[in-house]
C-alpha cells in the first residue's frame, strides 16, 4: 500500500521542494502546495473508499513490526488524516511577509499531521508529533509581530516541557514492555502496564501530548497564541492539529492503558479545562481570545468525554471533535475582521451581513441548540455519563451544562453587539472572500450535517467501533507476531 | 397526511409566505387568512377537545441515536394550540394595517415580524406536538429561540432585555436537559409511557433531583418565583402585536410542558408522597406556594409601573400564577379553574395589550404620567380595556371570574386557607393596578397635546372587539371553555369536572347564566331610571373639580403620579429588590471567578509550576 506512505511524503517532499521551484518559477511554486495538497486528499480519499471494514497496515522500510516503520490505516486515523490535509488545503496561510515561507510550513504540517494519525508506533509519532510543533512555531511567528513572537516563545517553553514529559513516558513504557510498537504494546499492556508504572507513563503522555491538545494545566499558551496569530493559523491549531493530539490520546486509551486512574486523571482535567476556560471567556475583551478560551473548554469536553469507558466515549468525543473541526476553524474565520475589542463590532453586521448570520448559526451549534449538530454531540457525551451514576460523572454533566448556559451568555452578547444599530464610528471591513467563502463551506456543513443526521452517526459509530477494536488492530499491524517475543 | 401533518404544514407555509411577503401591505393579510386557515385545520382535530378523538398522530418520524423521534397531538396539545393559533390570528390581523405601515415607516422591518410571529407560532405547534422527552426538548429550544428573535427585533434597550431572557431561558433549558437525561439513565428511554412506568420505581432522592431540574427548566420560562425578573420588560420591549402574544401565550409553553411531564407522566400524587424532611411539608405544597409568591410578589410589582406595558407584562407574571396553583392542586375543580385560566387569561391579556398599543399608535406614549382622559377620543378601545381590566381583575361578568372562582374554591375544598388567602392578596393588587390603568388612560381631564386624537383604526378596532365578544361569550357560557379543558383533564388522567353550559352543578356550585343574566338585568334597569328619570344633565369632561377647586380648561389636571399614596406609605418599604440584588450577585460572582481565571491563563507561570510537581510527584512514584 504506496498510497498511503504518498499521503505522508508527497507534502513533505513538495514542502522541501518548493524554495528550488521558486527560483524557476514564483507562480509554480504558489499553485504547487494547494495542488500538492489536492493530490495528497485525493489519495486519502481513494484510500478510505478501498478501506472498508478491514484496516490495513504498512510496513515501512522492508522490515517487519516491530521493527519496520508501521502505519496503520483504520476509518479513524484516516478521517483524522484527511482532516488535516483538507484543513490545511482550505485554510492555506495567506501570509503578508514571507508566502513561500508559510507555504512550506503548512505543507510540512500536512505531512507530519497526516504521519501523525497513520502512524503504529510511539516512536514515529513521538518524531511526528515534534515536527508537528516545530512547524507551528514558525506559523505563528510567521506573522511578525512582536505579540506573536512573546506568544510563540511561551508556546515553545511549554511546548519542549510537553514534549520532554511525553519522551519520559515513553521511555517508560520502553523499560517496561520493551517494543515501542502499538499493536505489541496493546498485546502485553495487560500484564506489564497495568501498574503503577504504567499510570505514571499515561500521565506523563498525556500532559506531554495535551500541550497540543489544550489539556488543562498545560494550555496556559492558548489565549494568547490564538489572539496573536494570523486566524488562519489559529483556526488550523485550534480546529485541527488539537484533534490530531487528541487522535494519539485516544489511541494510546484504546491500545495501552487501560487503568480506571487513567481515566479518572481524564476526567478531572477535562472537566477543570471546561470549568477553567469556559468562565474566562466570560470576560473575554476581544473576540479571539473569547474562541480561543471556548476552545479549550470544547477540548475539555471531548476529554471528559474520553473518560466514558468503552466504545461510547469514544464515539462521543469523536463526534464532538469533528464538530469542533468544522466549527471553530469557520469562527477564527470570521474573527480575522472583527479582531480588537468586541465594544468595536457594533453594527458590523450591516458591513457583513452572511458573515453576521453565518456567526449566529455557529453560535447555535456550538452551545448546542437542536436540532443543529452540536446539540447531538453534547447529547451523545452527556447520555453516557449519566448511566455512568457516579457522583464526579454527575458533577461533569453539571458542568458541562452550566459552561453551555456561560457560552450561550457571551456569544450572544457579540451577537447583539453585531446587529446593533448603533454602528461605531470606525467603519467596518468586509470580510475577504476566500476566508468567506470557506467559513460558509464550512457552516454549510453544518447544515447538511442536519438533514444528514442519522447516516452520519451510524458512520462516526462504525469509524468509533473500528477504532476501538483491539484485537483487528493486533492481528492487522502483524499477523504472525501474535506470539512474537518481547525483550 | 393526518390533520396534524396538514396543519404543520401549513403553519410552515405560513412561515414561508411571512418571510417572502410580509413586508408589503397584501402579505401582511395574506399571513393573518393563513393563520385561520391553521385554525381551520386545527378544527379538523376538534374531535380532540371533545373527547371524541384521543389521539392524531403525525406520520413524520425520524430515528436519531436509537431514539424514535413522535410528534403527536392530544387534548391538551389541541387547547394550547387553539390558543396559540388565535392569539397569532388576531396579533397578525392587528398588524397588518396601520400599524404595520406605521412600523415599516419608522424602520422596521415588517418581513422580520411577521416572520418572527410565524415562527413562534410555528414552533410552538411542534412543541405542543411533541410525542417524547427528546422532541419536547427540541421543540422548548425551537420556542425560546423564536422568542428570543421576536424579542430582540427592537433593538436598543429590547436588546438587553432579550438578552437577559436568552440566559436565563438558556440556563433553564440546561436544567431541562439535565433532568430529561436523567430520565434517560434511569428510564432507559425518552418515551412517555416508559417514565410513567418507572416512576413508582424511581427512589426519592431521583425524584427530587428530577422535579427540581425540571420544574426549574419549566419554571424559567413560566417566569415562577424565583426567576421573574427577566420577563416583563422583555416582553413589554416586543414590538407591538409581539408584545400581545407573547403575554398571550409564549410562557404558557412552560405550563404546557410541566403539565406534560410533572402532572400528566410523574403524577401530582407522587409528589405528595414526597415529603420535606423536619418540616410539614410536601413537594406538591412547596409547588403551591411558589405559585401564590409569584402571583402576590409580581402583582405589586406591577402596581408600581408607569409604563402600560410593562403594567400588563408584570400582570402576566403574576397571573401565571394562579394558573400553575390551579393545576398543582390537581382536583377537578382546581386544574379546571387553572386550564380555563390559560384559556381566559390569553383573551383579554391579548386585548389589553392591544389597546395600550392602539394608544401608543395614536399618542406615541404608553408612560401613564402622560395620559388621560382619553375616554371620549377613543371610546371604543375604552370599552375593550374596560372588559378586559374586568376579566384581569376576576369580576363577574367576565371570563376571568370564571376560571378564578374554579382556583378559589378549589383552594377551599382542598383545605388550604392560606393558599387561598394568598391568592386573594394577589386579587387585591390586581385590582388596584387595572384601576390605575384604565384610570390614568382613559379617565380624567384630556390633556392638550390630545386633543385632536382619534379612535384607534378599524384593523385595531376589530380584532379588540371580537376578543372582548369572546371574554363576554365565556363569561356568560363558560362550558364552552370547560367542554375542552375536561376533554384535557380526561386525557392527562386528572378526574373531570362535571359541568354544563352555564357552569358547575355542586352544592355551591356556579351558574354564570343565572348570575350574568341577573346583572344584565340590573343594568338595564339602571339605564331605564337613567334615561327616563329624566334628572341628569351633561357635563364637558372638563368641567370637573378635585379637592375642593374647581379645575379650569387652562390648568387641566389628572391625578396619576404617586398613585395610591396611602398604601405605598404602608407596603413601600417591602420592596428591596432583592431579586435584582441576588440576579447581581450572581453576575458578580461569575464575573469574579472569571477574572481569577483570566489571570490563570495570563500567567504561564502556573503551568511550569504544575508541570514541575508532575515531574516530582512522578519520580517519586517510580523511585
Amino acid at each position: 500500500m504506496n498510497l498511503l506512505v504518498l499521503m505522508i511524503a508527497l507534502p513533505l517532499l513538495a514542502a522541501f521542494l518548493l524554495s528550488i521551484i521558486d527560483r524557476a518559477s514564483s507562480f509554480a511554486a504558489r499553485v504547487i502546495g494547494p495542488l500538492v495538497l489536492l493530490a495528497t486528499a485525493a489519495i486519502g480519499l481513494s484510500v478510505w473508499s478501498q478501506l472498508g471494514d478491514a484496516p490495513q497496515a504498512v510496513q515501512w522500510g522492508g522490515f517487519q513490526a516491530p521493527l519496520g516503520i508501521t502505519l496503520y490505516a483504520d476509518q479513524f486515523g484516516l478521517l483524522f488524516a484527511l482532516a488535516m490535509t483538507i484543513g490545511t488545503l482550505l485554510l492555506w496561510p495567506r501570509s503578508t511577509g514571507n508566502q513561500l515561507r508559510s507555504s512550506s510550513l503548512a505543507l510540512l504540517l500536512a505531512g507530519t499531521g497526516s504521519g501523525l494519525a497513520l502512524s503504529g508506533d510511539l516512536f514515529n509519532i513521538y518524531v511526528f508529533y515534534e515536527l508537528m510543533t516545530v512547524v507551528s512555531y514558525g506559523l505563528i511567528a510567521s506573522r511578525g509581530t512582536s505579540g506573536s513572537f512573546a506568544s510563540t516563545l511561551r508556546y515553545l517553553v511549554i511546548s519542549g516541557f510537553g514534549a520532554a514529559l511525553a519522551l519520559a513516558g515513553i521511555a517508560l513504557v520502553y523499560q517496561a514492555t520493551g517494543t515501542l510498537n502499538l499493536a505489541q504494546l496493546a498485546q502485553v499492556a495487560p500484564e506489564k502496564l497495568n501498574n503503577l508504572q504504567g499510570f505514571a507513563a499515561f500521565v506523563l503522555m498525556l500532559v506531554g501530548f495535551g500541550v497540543k491538545a489544550e489539556l488543562f494545566p498545560v494550555n496556559m499558551w492558548v489565549p494568547e497564541v490564538y489572539a496573536t496569530a494570523s486566524s488562519r493559523v489559529s483556526a488550523l491549531l485550534a480546529g485541527v492539529v488539537s484533534k490530531l493530539a487528541l487522535l494519539i490520546i485516544m489511541r494510546l486509551l484504546i491500545l495501552v492503558f487501560h487503568q480506571p486512574e487513567a481515566l479518572t486523571v481524564l476526567l478531572v482535567l477535562g472537566i477543570l479545562g471546561v470549568a477553567t476556560g469556559e468562565l474566562a471567556a466570560w470576560r473575554a475583551r476581544d473576540l479571539n481570545r473569547m474562541l480561543a478560551f471556548s476552545s479549550i473548554g470544547q477540548l475539555g469536553v471531548m476529554f471528559i468525554a474520553l473518560s466514558i469507558p468503552g466504545n461510547a466515549g469514544i464515539f462521543a468525543a469523536l463526534a464532538v471533535a469533528v464538530h469542533h473541526l468544522f466549527l471553530k476553524p469557520a469562527m477564527f474565520l470570521l474573527a480575522a475582521r472583527w479582531g480588537g475589542s468586541i465594544r468595536r463590532l457594533c453594527g458590523a453586521a450591516k458591513t457583513s451581513p452572511v458573515a453576521a448570520g453565518l456567526f449566529v448559526l455557529l453560535s447555535l451549534s456550538l452551545i448546542g441548540v437542536p436540532p443543529l449538530p452540536g446539540f447531538w454531540a453534547k447529547l451523545l457525551v452527556i447520555m453516557p455519563l449519566l448511566t455512568l451514576d457516579q457522583p464526579l460523572y454527575y458533577f461533569a454533566v453539571f458542568i458541562i451544562l452550566a459552561a453551555a448556559s456561560l457560552e450561550a451568555n457571551y456569544l450572544f452578547r457579540v451577537v447583539m453587539k453585531l446587529y446593533d444599530k448603533q454602528p461605531t464610528a470606525v467603519p467596518h471591513k468586509a470580510h475577504a472572500t476566500a476566508d468567506l467563502a470557506t467559513a460558509v463551506f464550512l457552516g454549510g456543513g453544518l447544515i447538511a450535517a442536519v438533514f444528514m443526521l442519522v447516516p452520519l452517526a451510524d458512520r462516526l459509530d462504525s469509524i468509533a467501533a473500528q477504532a476501538t477494536d483491539v484485537s483487528t488492530y493486533i492481528q492487522t499491524v502483524a499477523p504472525q507476531s501474535l506470539e512474537g517475543d518481547v525483550q | 397526511m393526518t390533520a396534524l401533518d396538514n396543519l404543520l404544514l401549513i403553519s410552515a407555509v405560513t412561515l414561508v409566505i411571512a418571510v417572502l411577503a410580509g413586508n408589503s401591505r397584501v402579505g401582511g393579510w395574506l399571513v393573518t387568512i393563513m393563520y385561520a386557515l391553521q385554525g381551520a385545520a386545527l378544527m379538523m382535530m376538534s374531535g380532540l377537545g371533545y373527547s371524541t378523538l384521543t389521539m392524531v398522530q403525525s406520520s413524520f418520524s425520524i430515528e436519531v441515536l436509537s431514539q424514535q423521534l413522535l410528534w403527536r397531538f392530544d387534548a391538551l396539545s389541541w387547547f394550547f394550540a387553539l390558543i396559540t393559533i388565535g392569539a397569532g390570528l388576531f396579533c397578525s390581523w392587528f398588524a397588518s394595517g396601520e400599524w404595520g405601515e406605521k412600523y415599516r415607516d419608522n424602520g422596521g422591518s415588517l418581513r422580520l415580524f411577521h416572520g418572527a410571529l410565524a415562527l413562534n407560532v410555528f414552533s410552538m405547534l411542534v412543541l405542543l406536538a411533541s410525542g417524547d422527552l427528546l422532541t419536547l426538548f427540541i421543540g422548548w429550544e425551537l420556542v425560546s429561540w423564536a422568542s428570543f428573535l421576536i424579542m430582540a427585533l427592537a433593538g436598543g434597550k429590547a436588546f438587553g432585555y432579550a438578552m437577559r431572557y436568552i440566559s436565563y431561558a438558556f440556563a433553564g433549558a440546561m436544567a431541562l436537559l439535565g433532568g430529561l437525561l436523567l430520565i434517560y439513565a434511569e428510564v432507559g428511554s425518552f418515551d412517555f409511557q416508559s417514565l410513567k412506568e418507572a416512576v413508582p420505581t424511581m427512589s426519592s432522592a431521583t425524584l427530587w433531583l428530577l422535579v427540581v431540574l425540571l420544574t426549574a427548566g419549566f419554571g424559567v420560562k413560566m417566569a415562577i418565583l424565583p426567576f421573574h425578573l427577566w420577563q416583563a420588560k422583555a416582553y413589554a420591549e416586543t414590538p407591538g402585536p409581539g408584545a400581545a402574544f407573547l403575554g398571550a401565550i409564549s410562557s404558557r409553553m412552560g405550563l404546557f410542558a410541566f403539565i406534560v411531564v410533572i402532572v400528566q407522566l410523574i403524577g401530582i400524587s407522587r409528589l405528595v408522597e414526597m415529603k420535606i424532611p423536619f418540616t410539614f411539608l410536601d413537594a406538591q405544597d412547596l409547588l403551591a406556594w411558589i405559585a401564590v409568591f409569584t402571583i402576590i410578589i409580581p402583582t405589586y410589582i406591577a402596581l408600581r409601573q408607569h409604563d402600560a406595558r410593562r403594567l400588563l407584562a408584570w400582570h402576566g407574571v403574576g397571573q401565571t400564577g394562579y394558573m400553575l396553583l390551579g393545576i398543582v392542586i390537581a382536583n377537578d375543580l382546581g386544574s379546571a379553574g387553572g386550564l380555563m385560566h390559560v384559556f381566559n387569561y390569553a383573551t383579554y391579556q391579548a386585548m389589553l395589550f392591544m389597546v395600550v398599543i392602539a394608544v401608543i399608535h395614536r399618542t406615541g406614549t404608553s408612560n401613564l404620567n402622560k395620559l388621560g382622559g382619553l375616554f371620549t377620543r377613543m371610546p371604543l378601545s375604552y370599552l375593550a380595556m374596560l372588559v378586559g381590566i374586568i376579566g384581569l381583575a376576576g369580576l363577574p361578568p367576565m371570563n376571568g371570574f370564571v376560571s378564578k372562582w374554579l382556583i378559589y374554591r378549589s383552594l377551599i375544598v382542598d383545605g388550604s386557607p392560606l393558599l387561598f388567602l394568598g391568592a386573594v392578596i394577589g386579587t387585591l393588587g390586581t385590582i388596584l393596578s387595572v384601576y390605575k390603568l384604565i384610570h390614568n388612560i382613559f379617565l380624567g381631564q384630556l390633556r392638550v397635546e390630545h386633543v385632536a386624537v382619534r379612535e384607534a383604526p378599524l384593523s385595531m378596532v376589530i380584532p379588540m372587539m371580537l376578543l372582548a365578544a369572546v371574554v363576554f361569550v365565556t363569561g356568560y357560557f363558560p362550558g364552552l371553555v370547560l367542554d375542552w379543558t375536561s376533554a384535557v383533564q380526561a386525557s392527562i388522567g386528572i378526574p373531570v369536572l362535571a359541568h354544563h353550559l352555564g357552569g358547575i352543578d355542586m352544592k355551591g356550585g356556579l351558574d354564570m347564566i343565572w348570575i350574568v343574566s341577573v346583572l344584565l338585568v340590573g343594568f338595564g334597569f339602571g339605564t331605564l331610571v337613567f334615561f327616563l328619570g329624566g334628572r341628569s344633565k351633561r357635563v364637558h369632561q372638563l368641567d370637573n373639580y378635585a379637592g375642593g377647586h374647581f379645575l379650569t380648561a387652562e390648568t387641566r389636571y389628572h391625578y396619576s403620579d404617586n398613585f395610591y399614596p396611602g398604601l405605598m406609605h404602608l407596603i413601600g418599604p417591602w420592596y428591596r429588590n432583592s431579586f435584582e440584588w441576588l440576579e447581581r450577585g450572581l453576575i458578580s460572582a461569575v464575573d469574579t471567578l472569571s477574572t481569577a481565571m483570566q489571570g490563570l491563563y495570563r500567567n504561564a507561570h502556573p503551568s511550569y509550576l504544575l508541570l514541575a510537581v508532575v515531574v516530582f510527584a512522578l519520580s517519586w512514584v517510580i523511585v
